[in-house]
């Protein structure tokens, strides 16, 4: 849970950009965000819940990317095509970033939206994620919605009785179809992996003879090299 | 478990005899006590230690607390996400939501970070 010791209260200005920079940042997880200066600037201070408001287990952000037709695709402007929306802390704040933003079956074109614990990215590089890896569903078009709600309630109630290996989930759209995919740390942790299976299965409500995949991180970044030629190279 | 090599430093102990605990009343239970709360809520004792969950209902049910009808002050505009596409031109003063929250006026000076490129 978030530490609640620092300056939480929101000072109710409301004004948090630009010069929030200097603001106390005191776990090592807000440091590394902070880290990425792009993304900065709405991540200042320590989201809690509000009063009267109902914890969550973690905190978790939510993230917002589309790919930028036309360019070259690398790690690095996926990084820059991702957008934090929001930080949340409650159940009830959970609720004000979902009511106003469109469900993703109403996205256009191909883009992703990503719920993941405050402090991972939604990228495989990050530590949380290197070991890790997903189970994907893959869906026919007019799912998507029902199904991310129901993942991401599931995943903000705790559901997967997993412990701390739950990163995050995303619900990709896509031309022909969307996937949906919860990510945990650990892909050679059988029993865990098996566990995500099962409450996805008990929780999504799946049509029968839906077919899901669990998929490590590290085959993700070798297949994305080698269809990008650059399975020789360092680096890329 | 005992005869398994990591365990093998270990030397063995007799168990210990059953001690009894008199907890006289009033005395607080360990949170893993905890069980079903009014609301729903419940909290209880898992493989990770004790958690916060929620099932479902639970949490449909807070979505009609009124404080979720205001949008969060530092929501990002991005059109077609969390402000419709073609309902005004995404440019400065496009306050998607709506404007019955004071923290409204902030919204404009937020976009510039969140431009997408097509």
């Amino acid at each position: 849970m978030m530490n609640t010791t620092e300056s939480l209260k929101d000072d109710d200005s409301g004004d948090h950009d630009q010069n929030e920079e200097n603001s106390t940042q005191k776990d090592g997880e807000k440091e590394k965000m902070e880290r990425d200066k792009s993304q900065s600037s709405n991540k200042r201070k320590a989201v809690v819940p509000g009063p009267a408001e109902h914890p969550l287990q973690y905190n978790y952000t939510f993230w917002y990317s589309r790919r930028t037709p036309g360019r070259p695709t690398s790690s690095q402007s996926y990084e820059q095509n991702i957008k934090q929306i929001g930080t949340f802390a409650s159940v009830e704040q959970f609720w004000r970033f979902y009511s106003h933003m469109v469900r993703p079956g109403d996205l256009t074109g191909h883009s992703d939206f990503h719920l993941f614990k405050e402090g991972i990215k939604p990228m495989w590089e990050d530590d949380a994620n290197k070991n890790g890896g997903k189970w994907i569903i893959r869906l026919r078009k007019g799912l998507a919605s029902r199904c991310w709600e129901n993942l991401i309630l599931a995943m903000l109630g705790e559901q997967f009785m997993v412990g701390e290996e739950i990163c995050g989930a995303v619900v990709s759209v896509r031309f022909q179809e969307d996937i949906i995919s919860i990510w945990n740390k650990t892909a050679s942790d059988q029993a865990t992996t098996a566990r995500i299976r099962d409450t996805l299965r008990r929780v999504l409500n799946l049509p029968p003879n839906t077919i899901m995949e669990y998929k490590t991180h590290t085959d993700s970044i070798k297949a994305w090299e080698e269809f990008h030629g650059l399975v020789n190279s360092s680096g890329r | 478990m005992s005869e398994g090599g990591s365990c093998s430093q270990t030397p063995s102990r007799a168990i210990p005899a059953t001690r009894r605990v008199v907890l006289g009343d009033g005395v607080q239970l360990p949170p893993g006590d905890y069980s079903s709360t009014p609301g729903g809520t419940l909290f209880s004792t898992t493989p990770g230690g004790t958690r916060i969950i929620y099932d479902r209902k639970f949490l449909m049910e807070c979505r009609n607390s009124p404080v979720t009808k205001t949008p969060p002050k530092d929501l990002p505009t991005i059109p077609g996400v969390t402000s419709p596409v073609s309902d005004e031109p995404p440019t400065e003063t496009s306050q998607i939501h709506l404007h019955n929250s004071p923290e409204d006026k902030q919204a404009g000076g937020e976009e510039s970070q969140f431009e997408m490129d097509i």
